[in-house]
């Protein structure tokens, strides 16, 4: 390219998003030195760039209805989350027929008592034997303190990943444990994750089996998130 | 069988895709200017991803693999809805809202204002480009055209940007004259 030639538009954007090659770019820079307007051009649309950039640096958290969530989900993906807890519900009866969820499963939208309940969700994502010990210590520590002091709970143990052999039939290295624990608090949920049932089912082609009791939803982070917008206590183990 | 090696790697598909969560939000809200509607397309993204992740072959492919599904999604959206246009007027009018005043928030407002006022194929570009510094090659490949068309369209784009903004630049001229009469 001659002196005389001008630099094609989308080759001056190709210099700004350096985007040309060492060639190209040589030539670049060797007509910046002496084209005033072909400077201004590169500054202005360098300007541009680095204005889209600032204006989403900061972008407003999703918000439900007029109230903005700082952190939460918004009230539409709740409600989808909520279809997908029956469908999975659902979805997860016909998985495994010996699952029957408790009555204090459907729980999840119980409205707000007038004695607001402590809740507390435990996420399990990670499997290995001594880990899931460790976290069915603390959901009992947790249940046996609110017994004692006389206070109202629900609590949820949401799985997924690996973390949901705690609750597979024949694989779960404490199954009795937690069908004991299930007798002994009616406030104690067991949650597994669709996702990851339908994820062992197609590329292991294994049938995944439930214990007794575990109520099953789409996704364990959407619950999550779900539960967490409802002012549920977050506790990873 | 190893459930428990298959669970691990699930679980580690599933954090690397969340840590993409915010941003994809923020292509989709620029795409968008609609905080519930980018929520959802990022969710829907998500679900997609995490269905299809067992197909990626190449880890480093991630990003744009993830953007052009969510390139997908929002054009499944607005097929659905055929109101590009409505959700864009909604945003003008909704962003301009008096309580946000500072000075910087006031530019904030004018660029995505501006962002809003392009066509859909330009702005889809110019965001991938400007907001998440993907390469020329890797948009044509999340958008599905050619690699000409992605620099027309930012071409396009940028020279718009820089005259809706037009008016941003005297008020900064103005400013600079100012302090210089004071030295």
């Amino acid at each position: 390219m001659n002196k005389e030639q001008k630099f094609s538009e989308e080759f001056i954007n190709a210099f700004v998003d350096d985007e040309l090659t060492p060639d190209e770019k040589a030539q670049a820079y060797a007509r910046l030195g002496d084209d005033e307007t072909l400077n201004r051009q590169v500054c202005e649309l360098r300007k541009v760039r680095d204005l889209v950039g600032l204006a989403y640096r900061n972008v407003p958290a999703p918000a439900c209805g007029t109230s903005a969530v700082a952190t939460g989900r918004k009230c539409s993906t709740a409600i989808a989350a909520g279809l997908a807890l029956v469908v999975g519900g659902l979805g997860g009866w016909f998985l495994n027929p010996a699952s029957r969820a408790p009555d204090n499963a459907a729980i999840a939208q119980a409205s707000p008592a007038a004695e607001d309940p402590a809740k507390v969700l435990f996420h399990v994502s990670e499997g290995s034997p001594e880990h899931l010990k460790t976290v069915l210590d603390e959901v009992e520590n947790l249940m046996k303190f609110y017994r004692q002091t006389n206070q109202k709970a629900r609590v949820e143990v949401i799985t997924n990943g690996g973390g949901l052999s705690l609750l597979m039939a024949g694989i779960s290295p404490y199954a009795d444990r937690i069908q004991r624990m299930q007798k002994e608090y009616h406030n104690l949920t067991f949650v597994a994750c669709q996702n990851t049932i339908e994820r062992i089912q197609q590329e292991l082609g294994l049938q995944a089996k439930l214990l007794p009791g575990v109520v099953i939803i789409d996704s364990g982070v959407a619950q999550i998130m779900r539960r967490q917008n409802q002012g549920w206590a977050y506790i990873q183990v | 069988m190893d459930v428990f090696n298959f669970l691990g790697r699930t679980r580690e598909a599933r954090l690397k895709l969340e840590q993409h969560r915010q941003r994809l939000y923020r292509i989709a809200y620029a795409w968008t200017h609609n905080a519930a509607l980018a929520d959802d397309l990022v969710q829907e993204t998500l679900a997609k991803a995490l269905k299809k992740s067992g197909q990626l072959r190449d880890p480093n492919a991630g990003d744009a693999w993830l953007y052009s599904i969510l390139a997908n999604c929002y054009h499944d959206h607005f097929r659905r809805l055929r109101s590009a246009e409505e959700i864009d007027e909604n945003t003008l009018t909704h962003e301009s809202t008096p309580e946000k005043e500072s000075s910087e928030q006031e530019i904030v407002l004018k660029v995505r204002a501006a962002i809003a006022r392009l066509a859909e194929g330009q702005r889809q570009v110019v965001t991938l480009v400007d907001i998440q510094g993907l390469s020329y090659l890797e948009v044509a490949q999340i958008l599905n055209v050619p690699i000409g068309t992605v620099m027309s369209r930012l071409c396009r784009a940028r020279y718009a940007l820089k005259d809706l903004l037009g008016e941003l630049a005297p008020k900064l001229a103005a400013e600079e004259t100012k302090i210089r009469r004071i030295k």
